[in-house]
């Protein structure tokens, strides 16, 4: 885009941004390409208060059971007890439902961001998803109202979304397949040029900027192959516009800083409201698509924040934990020796990886404000 | 009980494929000649839809339903359309076939009676959401289950509505009907047993989380998988439980029976035949993917459908040959006359020789 295309966008109420060379790599990097510039256009709007880093930046709160998964199977009764007991403490509300009206009002359309892509082995649990809805529905929002949806139909398909929650809740997969655009508001995009493909634009996806009113994120926590982690940043960034794939290519990867400007961007930014991480499943090695039990580890967390900077923080902190616990690399070794094109060498050998990850996304998040990536100012609070 | 093929019409013939695995009775086929291994592609189409149902065939006619709203015609001999039915909706559903009309349903509820013939329409019923689940006849009566939680019995001729009976779950089960008995599963984690005539309930058993899969009966067994990882086997006169298998993960691939024995994909990735008098495992085949579309049986060869196509040896699991096409997350192989035809996830529809 030319100087004169970006003074016309501006008038026309463009919330473009720029971000052009900024010093979002590690200082340790090898040789990763330069950022290119990466010009950002949402909706012009006031940000809601809502919005991340939300009502309480900095705040995780952490509950644990070692019973709300066993032989693989979530314990619906125990979810809602640690949803109900996290939300109070989130909120510092006695009842549960005051918390949820923190953030849902009964006229809202509510979105409910899945994270379906490593259906079936883990992918966000139908259990966490129902309570959700329950939850929802006690404030006063209609059943017909709430859309649970990410952007693969046919892993929603795989994961049997559709059969497993209530009647009148919405299941929107935004696309068919990898490619198609009709799902998508072509006025809301991020235009960069990473490695000389042919579109250089992603698209927001029209029921983020239309057709719901909040949304509430359900990541899961997962290793990823080119963003180090997966988590909330990355469930709603790249789960919101399409053609993202581009944005990494072995060995390299652009995750950092494209996942926190997407994020950034309105209206997504203003209706994320809440951030429930499904840690049921913790997936050390082989995201985001694994299904190797081998490196799937029955984690029995869930944590609840507003803030999806902070809680990105903690989820690779116990990523990393749990990689240094079996002995394999830390998600931030940049070794060149570590790098495999070979699929399954990748999904069965620990110490190999597909690109060089870049779990500096989310320290990146936190640049641009979307919350807490300083694990000193994180109020961390645990619950068994 | 003996269940009967309700949905097959007089007029069907013997290598006729008219509803999901067959027939009623989910034989997935039980051709007495095997399927081999693909020589050769007799031809190939692109529909430009992704397609996420199985197909179905009559008199030398393959139906197919696209998502992007079309029912296709498309003639085996020579391999090209003869006729498209178009709506504006989404269909996910596994079309059937009654008399001369071709039923299926659509993501807005609307259940169609298309000419199969002609591509016209003969009428439409509605539910209240979605229609994943493919229509079956019996005694011409049309029977579906929506994810509105209901199941619907409309008069086969004309569309009217006979009863609706509700439910604590999405239907997403395509039902099993016999002259006296209605079963399927539900979200709300229940097998359902209905008196056909009237949609009341005569028995329902709970699993461990919602179904998905669709039942197989044979005689004396109900067969069918739950999410909660286990694949049931009930009295289908009371519902008691006769035996239940563990697998990995969630089971929605609908089973489908031969020889004693009864074939199902998991989610753990894993095929397994069980025998059906006693649960026992007779093999598990290891699809090195997820497992949620239904097997068939030709002969001795199990096909199914999941990240390509596969066949396996019935009585040994043993992989017999893969084809590196046909990748589909609901679809299973339709087997006429020594030609297997394939519909794939991406829109493509193969007749293999």
């Amino acid at each position: 885009m030319d100087r004169r295309s970006f003074v016309k966008n501006a008038c026309l109420g463009s919330a473009a941004l720029y971000f052009h060379q900024l010093s979002f790599g590690l200082p340790s990097d090898i040789a990763n390409p330069q950022v290119p510039r990466i010009e950002l256009r949402g909706l012009p709007q006031k940000p809601s208060p809502l919005g991340m880093p939300g009502l309480f930046p900095g705040r995780v709160v952490e509950i644990s059971s070692p019973d709300a998964i066993v032989r693989n199977r979530v314990s619906q009764p125990l979810i809602k007890e640690m949803l109900d007991h996290g939300m109070k403490r989130l909120t510092g509300e006695i009842s549960v439902q005051d918390a949820w009206a923190k953030f849902v009002d009964p006229k809202d359309i509510i979105g409910i961001k899945i994270n379906p892509s490593g259906a079936p082995a883990c992918c966000s649990s139908p259990e966490i998803v129902r309570e959700i809805v329950a939850a929802v529905q006690s404030v006063g929002v209609p059943a017909r109202n709430i859309i649970i949806y990410d952007r693969y139909a046919y892993e929603i398909d795989i994961g049997s979304y559709q059969a497993l929650v209530p009647p009148e809740v919405k299941v929107v997969g935004i696309q068919d397949a990898f490619t198609g655009a009709s799902g998508y508001d072509m006025n809301i995009y991020c235009d960069a040029n990473f490695f000389g493909e042919w579109e250089t634009r992603s698209y927001m996806a029209s029921i983020v900027a239309h057709g719901v009113t909040k949304i509430i994120n359900v990541p899961t926590m997962k290793d990823h192959s080119a963003a180090g982690v997966t988590g909330c940043l990355k469930n709603l960034g790249y789960g919101t516009f399409n053609n993202v794939a581009r944005s990494h290519r072995q060995p390299y990867s652009f995750t950092d800083p494209l996942i926190g400007m997407m994020c950034s961007v309105e209206p997504l930014r203003s209706k994320a409201v809440l951030h429930i991480m499904d840690g049921m499943r913790l997936v050390w090695h082989g995201g985001p698509l694994t299904q190797v039990q081998d490196f799937i580890y029955p984690a029995g967390k869930m944590y609840i924040g507003t803030d999806p900077v902070a809680m990105d923080t903690i989820e690779l902190k116990a990523i990393e934990e749990k990689r240094q616990q079996e002995g394999v690399p830390s998600v931030w070794e940049h070794d060149p020796s570590s790098i495999t094109s070979n699929d399954y060498e990748f999904f069965h050998d620990p110490r190999k990886n597909l690109f060089y990850r870049r779990p500096g996304h989310i320290a990146s998040a936190g640049k641009l404000g979307l919350g807490v990536a300083d694990p000193a100012q994180i109020d961390h609070l645990r619950i068994s | 009980m003996t269940p009967t093929q309700g949905n097959t019409s007089s007029r069907t013939l013997a290598n006729d494929w008219p509803t999901l695995l067959k027939d009623n009775q989910r034989t997935g086929g039980q051709q007495r000649v095997g399927v081999g291994a693909p020589k050769k592609v007799r031809w190939q189409m692109r529909l430009g839809t992704s397609i996420r149902s199985a197909p179905v065939f009559s008199n030398g006619l393959l139906y197919v339903t696209g998502i992007e709203g079309a029912l296709f015609a498309i003639d085996t001999a020579i391999g090209r359309l003869k006729w498209k039915f178009e709506i504006e909706d989404q269909i996910h559903s596994t079309p059937s076939m009654w008399k001369n009309s071709v039923l299926f349903g659509s993501d807005k509820g609307k259940v169609y009676a298309v000419d199969a013939g002609s591509g016209s329409k003969l009428w439409e019923a509605s539910a209240t959401a979605e229609v994943w689940t493919s229509p079956v006849v019996a005694a011409g009566v049309v029977y579906f289950g929506s994810a509105d939680a209901r199941l619907y019995a409309i008069d086969a001729e004309t569309g009217r509505q006979r009863w609706i009976q509700e439910f604590g779950g999405r239907i997403y089960s395509t039902a099993f009907v016999t002259p006296d008995r209605l079963y399927f599963g539900c979200g709300d984690g229940k097998v359902y047993c209905l008196e056909p005539a009237s949609g009341k309930i005569l028995w329902q058993t709970s699993t461990g989380n919602g179904i998905d899969s669709s039942p197989a009966v044979t005689p004396d067994t109900l067969l069918i998988g739950s999410e909660d990882f286990f694949f049931y086997a009930l009295n289908p006169e009371n519902g008691a439980v006769k035996w239940k298998y563990e697998t990995g993960l969630g089971i929605c691939s609908s089973p489908a029976v031969a020889e004693g024995a009864v074939i199902f994909g998991s989610k753990d990735g894993y095929l397994y035949a069980l025998e059906i008098s006693t649960g026992k495992l007779l093999w598990k085949a290891h699809m090195g993917g997820v497992v949620t579309a239904p097997p068939v049986v030709a002969g001795e060869v199990v096909c199914i459908q999941a990240g390509g196509t596969f066949a396996f040896d019935l009585s040994s699991g043993k992989e017999l040959w893969r084809a590196g096409l046909g990748g589909a997350v609901q679809s299973a192989p339709v087997l006429s006359e020594g030609v297997m035809y394939v519909v794939s996830l991406d829109g493509e529809v193969y007749a293999l020789q």
